[in-house]
This record gives structure tokens, sequence and C-alpha cells, in this order.
């Protein structure tokens, strides 16, 4: 899960890394001159207004401004609040004293898929730094974190704070762009920024923090942030209907992964590498999906039942894909079972063409089922199995979704 | 011959007594494998379908010296001490199945095993050599009708693919050396590269298929050993996830290791790099056999 930056920098500031004062502030929030409400940080430089929303690219899109005055820190809040950044609307704004610095750089820690294991990279910073040069320095995870020789002296406390922040909170990334040694005159020595945080480094700041936490390390992580849509809009209904079909049931898995998209085609695909190949297909073929999701494992017929639901009660559909490729061990009775079950709760009742592709344990059976099915409850099922080619089906569906 | 999976095979499940464990053991079972021994701590002393479980792999060690396999279906959060004790046993195959592991303890996983231990996984469908033997839930109940002996290795990121890949294959007339799940993390224990070198000194492997996807650089690493003519068979690979690509950067679907940013690991990327080391590419994975023909024999 990607944080957002003041997320971030809660994090670095408990493993002792130095980020600008600052204050919080969300959009209903309104600053007055009242003690609660006041401004606290300190105008000596004038403040960063720093819109908080998922996409990197907030400078370029106006998501931070500089300003010199309090007067002029709650017209630029206002228009702040009013701006959306790449499909994201502004609710959150940091604002942070302004730190003056000759040098930035950037260092971050991640995974690396071809050292297979955590690397660090570490160069010029600033935006843009993908044309910038950087290098990479893999990390052995057994013997934890050493600075390479050639490395800044005085980044090396941070880096290794860093490394700690990487570890501690099971991240994917944490990075540090830019990473500033800042002019004397910007000590922060008569403001304490937290209990914890280190003074023999206090000339060196995080600016802004990108932090990718590992999902599957959720179990064990201390601290907790709110879900997030990654798509920059907050999580419709279907969505989060259909995320909690798995909550405190790990028979498989259906609706964890859920995306509600923009067109009229319904689609429940299976596993995890096949939903994305039909997915594909589905596109070459001018589809237009209106949702993505994927089950797996073998998932109860309930499961299956509660995601046909969702899927299907979407408004102006023109066709439903069942889609699979030939299971492994997914019992394929049992979940088109379940799918034939939500759909008879479906009202009114679907009379577009449901395409049905699928292979596995008791397929044959299940076909039965659904040939009965679609006969007496006059369902308009167009039903293959393993011999016809997965992506195939694809073409099929558009054709007849869309009366080609 | 095949590769990791041979007649001599011998396999510990650790997590036997697991709903995933017990049912995967009695299907390697009934698919021929030789399931000696099951490893669940503190349930030492029980059967699960006639195979003895113990409480460490040491103790299975003891009685069972044979075992040269282990597969790996604890959850999640008991994987890395699971495949640490593997490890430490010199345990030369471990396959693991489970899924959503911390990248962390991958890394810890992949780092102890560097060298000494092949691991296969994590979240893998398993390994089958046709006609000789399957590891993990690759095939289920029944893999006879949809894999069959012959001459093509298959390595795939997705559990799913793999057997319908095999499956079309099959269909085709054209059997499977030997079919390895991968597993679609974004770390794995092997990679395309690593099992093409096992593929290449296959005598009974004719020819290899690839199933890959977007994210990472395990495919560009695969054309990289062919270009420097670290394998010299002929290759077939499919790649998905272009439509993961119309989404935004870091959306989550399908595999862990699905995920691209920036430039790397994009689909461009890995076919220009699949073209360049001369790997035929399948725009849809019913092309395969046909990319295959006249360079396998049937």
């Amino acid at each position: 899960m990607l944080l957002y930056e003041f997320e971030g920098k809660i994090l670095f500031k408990n493993c002792g890394i130095n980020v600008p004062e600052s204050q919080f502030i969300t959009a209903h929030e309104e600053l007055d001159s009242s003690p609660s409400t006041a401004l606290r940080v300190r105008m000596t430089d004038g403040v960063v207004l720093k819109a908080q929303t998922l996409s990197g690219k907030r400078a370029q899109s106006g998501g931070i401004i500089k300003v010199d005055s309090q007067q002029a820190v709650s017209t630029s809040l206002k228009e702040l609040f009013g701006k959306t950044i790449n499909g994201e609307k502004v609710e959150k704004v940091l604002v942070e004293e302004i730190v003056e610095y000759e040098k930035e750089y950037y260092l971050s820690f991640s995974y690396d898929t071809s050292t297979r294991g955590p690397i660090m990279t570490f160069g010029e910073g600033g935006t843009g730094v993908e044309e910038k040069r950087a290098q990479s320095y893999p990390v052995d995870i057994l013997k934890g974190f050493e600075t390479p020789q050639d490395f800044p002296k005085e980044l090396v406390d941070v880096a290794n704070k860093l490394w700690q922040v990487f570890t501690k909170y099971d991240c994917e990334l944490a990075e540090i762009n830019p990473l500033v040694i800042g002019k004397a005159s910007t000590s922060l020595s008569q403001y304490s920024l937290s209990e914890s945080s280190s003074r023999s480094d206090a000339k060196v700041y995080a600016l802004d923090a990108k932090v990718i936490l590992d999902d599957d390390a959720d179990f064990r992580r201390e601290v907790k942030f709110p879900e997030r849509n990654l798509f920059g809009r907050p999580p419709t209904e279907a969505e989060i209907e259909a995320r909690k079909i798995d909550e405190g049931d790990h028979r498989g898995t259906a609706g964890s992964v859920y995306w509600d998209l923009d067109g009229d085609i319904a689609v429940i695909a299976a596993g995890g590498g096949g939903s994305i190949v039909n997915m594909d297909a589905l596109l070459a073929y001018g589809g237009r999906p209106a949702n993505y999701t994927e089950h797996s494992g073998n998932p109860p017929r309930e499961k299956l039942k509660k995601l046909t639901k969702i899927v299907l009660s979407k408004p102006g559909l023109k066709g439903c894909w069942f889609v699979g490729g030939t299971a492994n061990f997914t019992d394929i009775y049992e979940t088109l079972m379940g799918f034939v079950e939500g759909l008879r709760e479906i009202k009114p009742k679907p009379i577009y063409p449901i395409v049905i592709r699928r292979g596995g344990p008791r397929d044959k059976e299940a076909f039965e089922m659904l040939k009965e099915v679609g006969k007496k409850e006059g369902f308009d099922f167009h039903i293959y199995g393993r011999e016809t080619p997965m992506t195939s089906t694809a073409k099929i569906m558009v054709d007849l979704a869309y009366g080609k | 011959m095949a590769i990791l999976i041979t007649q001599q095979t011998k396999v510990l499940v650790q997590g036997i007594t697991g709903k995933e464990g017990s049912k995967v053991a009695l299907q390697m079972k009934n698919y021929g494998t030789r399931v000696l021994a099951g490893v669940t701590p503190g349930k030492g002393g029980q059967e699960v379908h006639g195979v003895p479980v113990y409480n460490t792999i040491a103790e299975a060690l003891e009685n069972h010296p044979g075992i040269n396999t282990s597969f790996v279906a604890v959850p999640n959060f008991a994987a890395f001490g699971a495949i640490e004790e593997a490890i430490k046993a010199k345990i030369p195959l471990i396959n693991v199945l489970t899924e959503h592991i911390p990248i962390q303890d991958t890394a810890k996983a992949i780092a102890l095993a560097k060298q000494t231990v092949r691991i296969v996984g994590p979240s893998s469908i398993g390994i089958i050599s046709p006609g000789i033997g399957k590891v993990g839930s690759i095939g289920g109940d029944d893999p006879r009708g949809v894999f069959s002996k012959g001459s093509v290795g298959v390595i795939s990121k997705s559990g799913g693919m793999a057997s319908e890949v095999s499956w079309i294959l099959t269909k085709n007339g054209i059997g499977q050396s030997t079919v390895v799940g991968i597993g679609g993390d974004i770390l794995v224990g092997s990679t395309f590269a690593d099992l093409m070198e096992e593929f290449e000194k296959d005598p009974q492997t004719e020819a290899v298929v690839l199933f890959g996807e977007i994210g990472g650089t395990y495919e560009e690493e695969a054309a990289e050993l062919i270009k420097s003519g670290g394998f010299t068979k002929p290759v077939v690979a499919f790649i998905s996830g272009l439509f993961a690509e119309t989404l935004p950067q870091g959306t989550k679907l399908g595999h862990a290791g699905a995920i691209i940013y920036g430039e790397k690991g994009s689909y461009k990327s890995k076919i220009k790099a699949f073209e360049e080391a001369g790997v035929k590419i399948a725009k849809t994975p019913d092309e395969i056999p046909g990319l295959l023909n006249n360079q396998v024999s049937k």
C-alpha cells in the first residue's frame, strides 16, 4: 500500500529521521487566530503547503505552494482544497517550514528482482530523478545494511535509519527524495521535533517521503493506516463490498481484488495469471470491461454468489463473461453453482448474453447444470469448456454484447 | 529424464496436518509420488493418509534419510521458519505453495538457500514431470487428462496458466518433460533462467515454453541467458499484462510481481528482449503449439 507523504514521515520520525517542522490540515478545518486552530509552523523563511495526494507529480500539477505570510497561507489553502490532482481531490494538506539547503540527494531502499534481495539506491535528488545519476548497491539481508565505501559520511546515519524504517515496517519501498543537508541558519535547535529524533544529524532532512508497505506483512506491522484506492478516488461501494467477501474466511479468494471500471461487460475471471491474460484479450477485441475481479484457490459457493451479485448489480451491462483456464484444484461445479445462485437474485433478470468458459475438476457436471438452468430459467448462456481456447471466448463475448 | 522431479524423488510435506498439506499429500500419492513423511510441530506421532507425521524435520530425516524434496504448505506467518528449517536440513529441493509471504521473509529465505538448495516458489502451484510424479497441487486430483509425457519444458509464473498451457500442448499432441510453476511473487526462489539451465542439461527436453508477465526482470534475464549461449534449445514465450498497463501505475491485481514502476518490467521491454534473443512470441496461448511445431518430436 502506497502511503501519503505525511504518513511516511510518521514512520521516518519513529526511526529518528529528521523531517521539517509541520502541521497537518484537513479540508474541513479552517485556520484562524484561536490557539487550537492557528498556524503553528514558524514563518521565518516562509512555509510550503503540500497537497497530500498519492500521485507522484504534485509539483508539476500545482499541488505544492510556497508562501511567506499568514494571509497567503489561508488563500493558498483554499486554492489547494479546491483542486483535483491526477483525479484525486485534495483533502489533506501538510504545511511545512521551508528548509534552506544547497544540495539534494535521492536515497531509497527497495527490492530488486535481479539481485533477488534489497538494494539501496543513492544519487542526485530532485524531480526527474530517473534521468539523473543514481547508483544501486545490493544489501545482504542476512547481515543488514552496511554503507558502501564511497558513501558521504554525513548521510551514513540517515541511511541506517532509513534501512530501519524499511525492515521494521516491512516496506517494499522506502524513499527520500529529496534528502538535503540544511544550511546552518535553518537548524532546528530551538524546536523539538519528536522525542526519538536524534540530534547528531540534525542538519539532514527528509523533505519528502514515499513509502510502499508490503500488504503481505500487515499481520505483524504495529502501525496501521487506513485503506486507500490507488486510482486516486475513494473506493466505490462495490469495491468495499467485494473486499469484505474474503474477510474472516480463508477458503480461497474472491473479491479481494475488485476494481470498478467504466465499461459495460461484467467480468468474473479466475486465477491471478489467467485473469490478466483474459483481460488482455478482451481489450484486444474491443471489449469494454465494467470491472476487474479475480477469484482463485477453490473459493466456496457462497463467495462466488456474493461476488456475482456485486459484479452484476451494475446498471447498463451488455454482457457477462465468466472466464477461466483449466483449473488445478478449484471445484468448477461449486464456483459455477455460486455464480448461478448470485445470478438468480439480480433484478431485473439479466437478459444480456452470458459467456462462460471454464475447465477443471467437475466441469462436466457444472456444464450439465448450466444447460439445464439456462433452458428452464431463460438465461442466455453460451457455454464453452476446455476444448475452446480461453481467449477466443473474448471475441465471442464482444460480438454478442455489441451485436456484431 | 525430466528435471527436478524424477524417479528418485522422495517427498516430505511441511504442514501435512493442515487442509492444503493433507489434500496435496494425497494427490501426490495418487499420482505415484513417494511421500515419505510429514512435519507439523506438536502433531508428531499422527498419520495423514498413511504418511507418518513428525514434530521436526530432523526427526523425519532420522527415520526417512531418503527424503530429498520438501513441499511447504504452512500459513504465511510460519513460512519463513518452515523454509529455514528445510534449508538448514539441506533438503536439496524446497517447493513452497504458501502465498502472501512477506517479501522480507522471502528475501531472507532466498539468501539462506543460495548455492546450497533450490527453492521453487513461493506461491508455486508445484512441479510435475508427467508420468513420473508431482510435487504441489499442480494438476489437482487428476493431472492425467491435462499433462502428458513428452519433450517440452514449461515454466510459468501463473499456476492456472501452467495447466492451461500444458493442456493446449497435450491437445495438440505435444507432451511435456517437466512443468514448473515458479510463482508470481516479486521475488522467487527459482527464475526462468535458473530452470532453463536445468532444461538445457536434460536430454528429454527439446524446447521450452515460458509463461511470463509484466513486472520484474526475470523474462529479460531469460533473454540474456539465451543471447549469451547459456540456453540453446528453441523457446516460445507468452507475456501477459497489457491490460494492467492501461491502469494507473502501482495498481495491484493479479500476481504481486505483476506490478511496474516506470519503464522497467513493461510489456514492451520484455517483448523486445525476447525478440532480440530470437524467442518466438505467442500472442495468445493457443498459438504456442503452432510456434513449436517441427521443432519438437511428438
